[in-house]
Order: C-alpha cells, then structure tokens, then sequence
C-alpha cells in the first residue's frame, strides 16, 4: 500500500517537473505516426468549445527546422497523438493518397515531429510517448537508427527549397490572428524522399471538419466564416444593448403609458356614468324608479369596470410618486406636488366607489329577485347617497386627471429605476474586500 | 448574472398573474351565473397569488445580495411587499370562501351583509397595494447592482455592519 503511494507520489512529481526524459526521446519516434499532419488551434469566443482540424494535404509544407529543437518537441507533440486519432482518420479521408503514404512510412521514425510552446503538457507527453513506445518495441531498433541518419542529411536538404506560399493565404483565409496559430508547429517531412509523396504545393479545399459532439463534421469554409463573423457582432449588440435594467424600464414606461390612457377613460367614463344617472333621475330626483329601470342592467358592469380603472389609476398614480419610498412620498405630499394630491384623490375615489358595492348589487337585482330588497318608496333612500357618492367620486377622478395632466412628466420611480447603474470598483479595492 | 433574457420571462409570468388576478377582482361578480366557474376563478387566483409569492421570493434568492448574507438589505427594500402578500393572500381566501359558501346554492341573490362589505373593501384595497408593490418589486429585482459585486453593494455592507 505504501510502496503504491511512493510510486503514485513519484509519478505525479515526474509528471509536473521534469524535463522530456531521454529514454523517452529515443524510444518515442517509433510511436509516431509519420504522418504529415497540422493542427491549428481557432479561438473563437463564440464557438469556443469547437476547434478545427484541417486536411493535411493543404496545409503549408514545414519550414526548416534544428534538430535539437525537434528533438525536444516531440515528446510535446505526442500529446496530440490520442486526439489526432480522429483527425487522422478525417485526413485519411479526405485524401485517400495520404493514408497510403501513411502505412507505407509507419515504421519509420518521425524526427520532425512538431514543435510545441505548451510546456504544461510536456509531462503528459512523456507519459502517452511512453505507452506508444511499449506498443512498437518489438520492432529493431538498429534499423531505426541508422535510417535517422540517413533521412536527417535528406532532410535538410529538402527544407530549404519549401514554400512558405499557402500559409498566408490559409491565414487571410480564416481570418485567423497570429496569435491564434502556434507557429512552432511543424509538419514533419516524410523521412525517405524517394517513397513519399511529392512535395507539391498543397491547395487549400473548401472543407473545415469542425468538432461537433465529440464527431468532426465537415463544414464549408465559406460558410463557417460567414456564420462566425455574423454572430458575432450580434451577440455583441445583444449584450451591449439590453439589460435586465432595461427591461425593467421598458416595462415601467408600458404601464405609464397604460396608466395615462386610464387616467383619461377613467374621468370621462365617470363623466358620462354621472351625466346619464342624472338625467335618469330627473329633475329634483324626481324619477327614481325610472333610473331603476333602465339603470340596472349597466350598473354592476359599471361598478366593476369603475373598479378596474380606478385600480389601473390608483397604481399609476403611486407609481409616479414613488410611493413605496415613504420620505420621498411624505415630502412630496407635503409640498402638495400635483401627482401626490392626485394619487390620494384616485385612492378616496376607490374607497368611496368600494363602499358602493353593496348599493350596486342591490340595484343589480332590481328585478330579478324578491320584492324585499326593493321596499316601494325605499329608492330614494337607497339612491340618493349612491348617487351623491358617484358624483363625489367623478370630481375626484376629474380633479386627478387635471393634476395628472399638469405634471405628465414627474415619474419618481423612474428616476430611482434610471439610479440602478453599476458602477465597478477599482481593481485594489476589489482585490482588498475580496481577501 | 441575472441573464435578460430569463428576466424578461420571469417579468412576463409575473405580469400575467398580475394581470389574471386585476381580471378576477374586476369582474368575478360578473361571472357568478354558475357558482363553479366563480368557484374555479376563486382558486386559480388564489394559486395566482401563491404563485408570485414564490417567484418573487425565488428570484430574492437568486440576487448576488442574499448569497452573501445580506438579507437585511433585501428585507429592506421588499418588506413591504412580503407582508401585504401574505395579508393579501389572507383576505382573498377568507372573502372567497365566505362568498362561495353564501352562493353556492343560489348565485343569483343578495347576500352582502356589513361585515361582507368590509371584508369586501379591504380585500380590494389590500389588492391595489398588492399589485403596485409587487409590480415596484419585480422592476427593482432587475437592478443590476443585485447580481454582482459592485460599490453599492459594499457601501451597504459597510452600512450594516455598523
């Protein structure tokens, strides 16, 4: 049990601090595959999660490069190796002359393998070269040695005459920033000139194969460029243009406006209702019973749709000043601010109205049901204050509505709504609250 | 953060019950011709109410504010509005099941009594105020300075740690 920690404790210390081991080195080109093979790395702050694997053939034949460095990189590189299996098998597809040239250089030992900056992943290199070496020990190692001498001098040769031509425009062609591109990333040369493939200049093809759910897809270029820089500046406008504060505001000038067209159907549904009762109930009231009459049917309807606008009033009215925020609301009625006296103007006519509910429902059944809720002679006792009350209730209303109207742009809500900015600390100070 | 997006939904659905609720308060009595539709616009506003209660406290913790303890700053700001829901919710209740129980054999008669009349009042009352600080409430929970770490969340800090 102890032995397996030692040995667990050894291995992560190896992992994080060691240099490429040797051994390692010589054992690993034998894993490689000789595949010629790049990988560019696209940041996109949109398709964050997805990377592009491009088809070997049109990448960029590699540039001349040292031998210590590619020594030191390969280990690096390996890292790549159980990823890449899929994107192995996208280039095999996509060109079927390259996975014959791959099983034909198999074997042999990739010495320019790509150059790696990330030195994070050096450790776990190490590790998966050394698994792949295991695999294909069995294979001698004289002959691997003696062919590393023998390709290196090609080598060198051949580097000298590539063409730098097609990178920029692959490059122009993604839109992809230099710092996006890790340019110590080298394809290696197939080690034996004579059996390789030629060494034209590769052609970039329109297919990008993009990582979707674990699955490489091909994908037109053209299209993968239209739709990155599409949604882009969208997502931007989007972020920069609406917030939940926004929204807020946006809802708080709907029901303004809600409240405004109330205001307005509110006074003259009450001027109406109270010049219609009057005429009703003729001179001096003298014809009650007739207003019983026709009234009845329109009254509870009216009671109801008094309430709803009165409810719509009273909570624009409140909202305009601010009433939740009991200083402010206090000052204001103090000082006798218009939308203050209208607010209380529009909360005595709903408890006013409120209070004819019953009154209403009484003249509601009027004819309906039995002869006891409607004593002969008993109208004008009933009526009259219903009628005083309705009458007291559309001078208030009326009252409000000039007030309202003579103020229509104090909103205290939504100054104190126009108040919820973030201002963002400075860095230090940020820094010293958090700790 | 509190995404816009969610915001404006959540917003969306509270308005709407808001909205139901002002529908049933202005003309249930209209709608009294069979005791059971009444009945079942009684409870689905009832649940109506229950329902913004919960958003409204689910979306109190959600704020960057009550994650780190500072209750005493939502509490502040949304006391109010706790308080008359649930006397709110209280009074709906209590006048439905009064109205209903009164109704239910014969929907079509007068049945208002004193103490109806004042139950009947202060529930609509209770209502007004109901929806004007639930709606203030729902508008202020989309401040931004709720959500994240800012200078007016530590100023407040500052404040209630004195």
């Amino acid at each position: 049990m102890t032995m397996d920690m030692d040995d667990e404790k050894v291995y992560s210390t190896r992992r994080r601090d060691l240099p490429p081991i040797t051994h390692v080195q010589k054992r690993g080109p034998r894993a490689l595959p000789s595949l010629p093979r790049n990988i560019v790395h696209y940041h996109n702050p949109v398709l964050s999660s997805s990377s592009l694997f491009f088809d070997p053939d049109e990448m960029p034949v590699p540039k001349k490069r040292k031998k210590k460095k590619v020594k030191q990189e390969e280990s690096t590189d390996l890292v790549e190796v159980p990823k890449g299996d899929g994107a192995i098998e996208m280039g095999g597809l996509a060109s079927p002359r390259l996975s014959e040239s791959r099983e034909r250089l198999t074997p042999e030992p990739p010495e320019n393998q790509p150059q790696r900056k990330k030195k994070k992943k050096k450790a776990e290199a190490v590790d998966q070269d050394g698994d792949h070496a295991n695999l294909v020990l069995n294979s001698d190692l004289a002959d691997q040695n003696s062919d590393e001498e023998t390709t290196r001098k090609l080598k060198k040769k051949k580097k000298k005459s590539k063409p730098k031509v097609t990178e920029t425009e692959l490059n122009n062609d993604l839109d992809i920033e230099d710092d996006d591109i890790i340019t110590g990333t080298q394809a290696p040369i197939p080690q034996h000139a004579l059996f390789s493939a030629p060494q034209g200049q590769s052609q970039p093809v329109a297919k990008v194969f993009i990582e979707r759910g674990r699955r490489f897809q091909p994908a037109d270029r053209t299209q993968q460029r239209r739709t990155s820089t599409q949604m882009e500046p969208n997502f931007m406008d989007v972020q920069s243009t609406w917030t939940t504060r926004d929204v807020s505001m946006r809802v708080h000038r709907g029901f303004r406006v809600i409240g405004l067209f109330s205001h307005g159907f509110l006074a003259g549904f009450a001027v109406w209702n109270i010049i219609v009762l009057y005429v009703l109930a003729g001179d001096q009231m003298s014809t009650l019973p007739n207003l019983l009459q026709q009234y009845y049917t329109l009254a509870y309807p009216a009671q109801c749709l008094f309430y709803l606008l009165l409810t719509l009033s009273t909570v624009s009215a409140f909202d305009r000043v601010n009433l939740a925020r009991v200083p402010t609301a206090i000052r204001s009625f103090l000082t006798l601010e218009p939308v203050a006296l209208a607010s209380f103007l529009y909360f005595s006519a709903l408890v006013l109205s409120l209070s004819q509910q019953m009154t209403s429902d009484r003249i509601n059944l009027h004819s309906s049901v039995n002869a006891s809720l409607w004593v002969p002679g008993s109208e004008r006792s009933v009526l009259y204050p219903w009628i005083i009350v309705h009458l007291v209730v559309t001078l208030l209303v009326g009252l409000a509505w000039v007030l309202v109207s003579t103020s229509p742009d104090v909103d205290y809500t939504e100054e104190s709504l126009m108040a919820m900015k973030i201002e963002h600390p400075k860095v230090e100070e940020k820094g010293s609250v958090t700790a | 953060m509190l995404q816009t997006n969610n915001y404006s939904l959540v917003l969306l659905i509270q308005l709407s019950l808001l909205a139901f609720d002002l529908f049933v308060n202005s003309f249930s009595e209209l709608l009294r011709a069979a005791p059971v539709i009444q009945l079942v616009l009684f409870i689905i506003q009832d649940i109506a109410i229950l329902f913004n209660v919960i958003i409204i406290l689910l979306m109190m913790f959600n704020t960057y504010v009550f994650q780190v303890g500072l209750l005493s700053l939502l509490l502040e700001r949304f006391r109010a509005l706790l308080i008359l829901s649930a006397v709110y919710l209280t009074l709906s209740i209590c006048l439905h099941c009064w109205l209903m129980n009164l109704r239910w054999m014969e929907s079509n008669r007068f049945v208002w009594t004193d103490g109806l009349q004042v139950l009947f009042v202060f529930q609509r009352l209770a209502a007004v105020l109901y929806y004007y600080l639930y709606k203030r409430s729902t508008e202020y929970l989309g401040d931004p300075r709720l959500y994240e770490d800012c200078a007016w969340l530590r100023d407040a800090f500052a404040r209630a740690r004195l």
